[in-house]
């Protein structure tokens, strides 16, 4: 067998032209992968959600609600009472009712018979399907009012039991190992911050009929808060 | 040395100069060489593209990549969506995963292969006269190509459901240079078949083929970049506990607890899950599934809807309890067409769901279900993981997003090493 050098010549430039492309090409790689190792990721990292709504000033509001009324620092007592509320929210009625005027799409309105903390079906469809869309929310706020009906004692409790009410029936249906964290709890009764005819606009659970102020305010307004505090 | 280009160009234009003794005047057709010469070169363009896919990957970032039956002409693929981005990133892409990050490309050997028929169709292509035992060992060389094309390609078929368009090149030129090297054969005289001087010569043939595929593999082990160590174990959940009882467990045998985050409608995660299922290592773990659907119906973390449908999908894996599984898969099996539905709206979505498992329609769309699904979510927030699927940890330890594809065997393997190493620091 004899070979002559063209042979050899052929065999050598086959051999560099496969080599010196892989070379190149996986030289290429490490040195992007050098530079890319020294770049900070740009992806975004999973957190809870902070509307645009979540202004100063609401935030600063929530907050003391929701640690006077025995959220955020876990307290023992759970729930503020109307004089509580009335101090922590250092506002009026009026505005503090304005405050949640951003959560309309979030927010909706538990409705009671008169002198009644029991939830009908509607309302327990209501509530549970406002509780389930919770989203990147990180507070659930329920702020249960009575009609003026009634004496002033009566009404603050009559809200309480309602805020209770509401409070029971998300345990037993969500059975959420969170919600001593999420909920905040405010009974009004009669004497802070009540419902004016603009929340008939609002969802309620009682859409037949006609809506009086006295009808909005036998209630428990619940909402998410997608606000991180 | 001087005469040598010249002595290559007679040849090629004047032949009949330079017939050689040595080789005899048997007569092979020349066309037959020729053609064989051009259906290697076919097979060394299609395999130099898919090793360059694949050693484009080797910095650990995305690419987009040839998936054309004309390299150059069509579009490459940058959604990861193409049959070519299946085969590249599955586990048969590459071989000695385990031993080095991303492996070796099997298409580099095939270049090397390719290269060397090529280079031995120019070589008799060349010469007055060609020999039987060389055509024959033309055939016993192109029969390397042909069993390997055959075994990818039933690969391609029962394992990944799907051809690659540049794979495809590559098997037609196989079968192109073992058809044109039988015609060589046939057309070879046999006047010299079965000399003495075969058996040196095919060895001598044999160790050319060895050097052309060895040296290029052997360069690209020095060359690769080495893997950053730095990187393993680098992030931890802090909250691996299942609080709010979102995990789905998965039908794995390991014992090694693993976490594996998914959006079911994320091509991604159906190709990693395949590969994860498919890897040697990933059958050693014990594997748990969150969801974490990248559609803003319910994931307020993502501006637009990556995957469409996919909360709707999502509830319905957590409907489906125990056979979770089973939805899982039917959602990765049927990702286009629930993707388009999802372009219009959660309402299709569902009413597919409900047509194909009617069981599940009284949970869908209620109340528990989306909370569960919440949770779930709230579980990814809890552990402030970066938004995007899929993502790996493996004893709470997060195998990095770059890795979760070539990479995947050679980090698992590491992890499992490292974590095994440390168990008792671990937390279960």
């Amino acid at each position: 067998m004899r070979l002559d050098k063209l042979h050899f010549l052929l065999a050598l430039g086959t051999l560099l032209a496969v080599a010196l492309p892989a070379t190149v090409w996986t030289r290429a790689s490490a040195t992007r992968l050098t530079e890319s190792l020294s770049k900070a990721s740009d992806v975004a990292t999973a957190s809870a959600a902070n509307e645009g709504y979540c202004s100063g000033n609401l935030k600063q509001i929530l907050r003391r609600v929701l640690t006077s009324c025995g959220l955020i620092q876990g307290g023992g007592s759970r729930g503020c009472q109307p004089l509580q509320a009335r101090q922590v929210a250092a506002m009026s009625g009026g505005d503090f009712n304005s405050l949640f005027a951003p959560l309309a799409e979030r927010a909706a309105i538990i409705q009671f018979d008169l002198d009644k903390a029991d939830l009908d079906p509607p309302a327990m469809e209501l509530l549970e399907k406002t509780f389930a869309d919770q989203r990147g929310a990180s507070f659930f706020l329920v702020v249960s009012r009575a009609s003026p009906e009634g004496s002033v004692e009566h009404n603050r409790e009559l809200s309480h039991h309602r805020g209770d009410a509401v409070l029971e029936h998300i345990k037993g249906k969500f059975n959420d190992p969170e919600l001593e964290q999420e909920v905040g709890l405010l009974w009004l009764g009669e004497e802070f911050a009540q419902l004016d005819q603009d929340f008939c606009k609002w969802r309620r659970s009682r859409t037949e009929g006609a809506c009086t102020t006295a009808d909005l305010n036998r209630s428990a307004f619940i909402a998410w808060i997608d606000c991180r505090l | 040395m001087r005469g040598w280009p010249a002595v290559l160009w007679c040849r090629i234009v004047n032949r009949q100069a330079f017939a050689q003794k040595e080789y005899g005047a048997a007569g092979v057709p020349r066309a037959a060489l020729v053609s064989f010469a051009i259906f290697a070169l076919l097979g060394v363009v299609f395999a130099a593209v898919s090793t360059y896919d694949f050693v484009a990957h080797l910095d650990r970032q995305v690419h987009a990549i040839t998936c054309s039956i004309v390299p150059g002409l069509g579009p490459r693929d940058a959604s990861g969506t193409s049959g070519c981005h299946v085969v590249l990133m599955s586990p048969y892409s590459s071989v000695f995963r385990s031993l080095t990050w991303g492996g070796i490309p099997i298409a580099l050997p095939a270049l090397g292969v390719f290269a060397f028929l090529f280079f031995r169709g120019v070589d008799l292509s060349l010469r007055r006269g060609v020999r039987r035992g060389e055509t024959s060992f033309l055939i016993v060389a192109a029969l390397l190509p042909v069993a390997t094309s055959a075994v990818y390609l039933w690969i391609s078929e029962v394992e990944l459901g799907t051809v690659c368009t540049v794979c495809a090149g590559i098997y037609a030129a196989s079968l192109g240079v073992l058809v044109t090297a039988i015609w060589a054969h046939l057309g070879a005289s046999p006047t010299a078949a079965g000399t003495d001087s075969n058996a040196g010569q095919w060895l001598l043939y044999f160790l050319e083929g060895c050097a052309l595929v060895l040296i290029p593999v052997m360069l690209y082990m020095v060359q690769k970049p080495p893997y950053p160590d730095a990187l393993t174990g680098k992030n931890e959940l802090r909250h691996p506990e299942d609080r709010y009882g979102v995990m789905l467990k998965s039908k794995s045998t390991g014992s090694v607890p693993a976490i594996e985050v998914l959006d079911p409608l994320c091509p991604a995660c159906k190709a990693f899950s395949h590969r994860l299922a498919a890897s040697d290592l990933g059958r050693d773990l014990a594997l748990q599934t969150v969801l974490f659907p990248l559609d803003k119906d319910c994931n307020w973390m993502v501006n637009e809807s990556l995957h469409p449908g996919s909360c709707a999908v999502s509830e319905a894996v957590l409907c489906a309890g125990e056979k979770s599984g089973v939805v899982l898969e039917w959602a990765f099996a049927h990702q286009p067409e629930l993707l388009a539905a999802g372009g219009h709206g959660q309402a299709e979505v569902y009413a597919r769901l409900k047509q194909d498992f009617p069981a599940l329609a009284p949970c869908l769309a209620q109340p528990l279900v989306r909370t569960r699904l919440n949770r779930s979510l709230r579980w990814v927030v809890s552990n402030s993981l970066p938004v995007l699927t899929p993502q790996l940890f493996v004893r709470n330890h997060k195998i990095p997003d770059e890795d979760t594809d070539l990479g995947l065997d050679f980090v698992l393997a590491r992890t499992l090493e490292n974590s095994t190493g440390a168990r008792g620091e671990v937390r279960p």
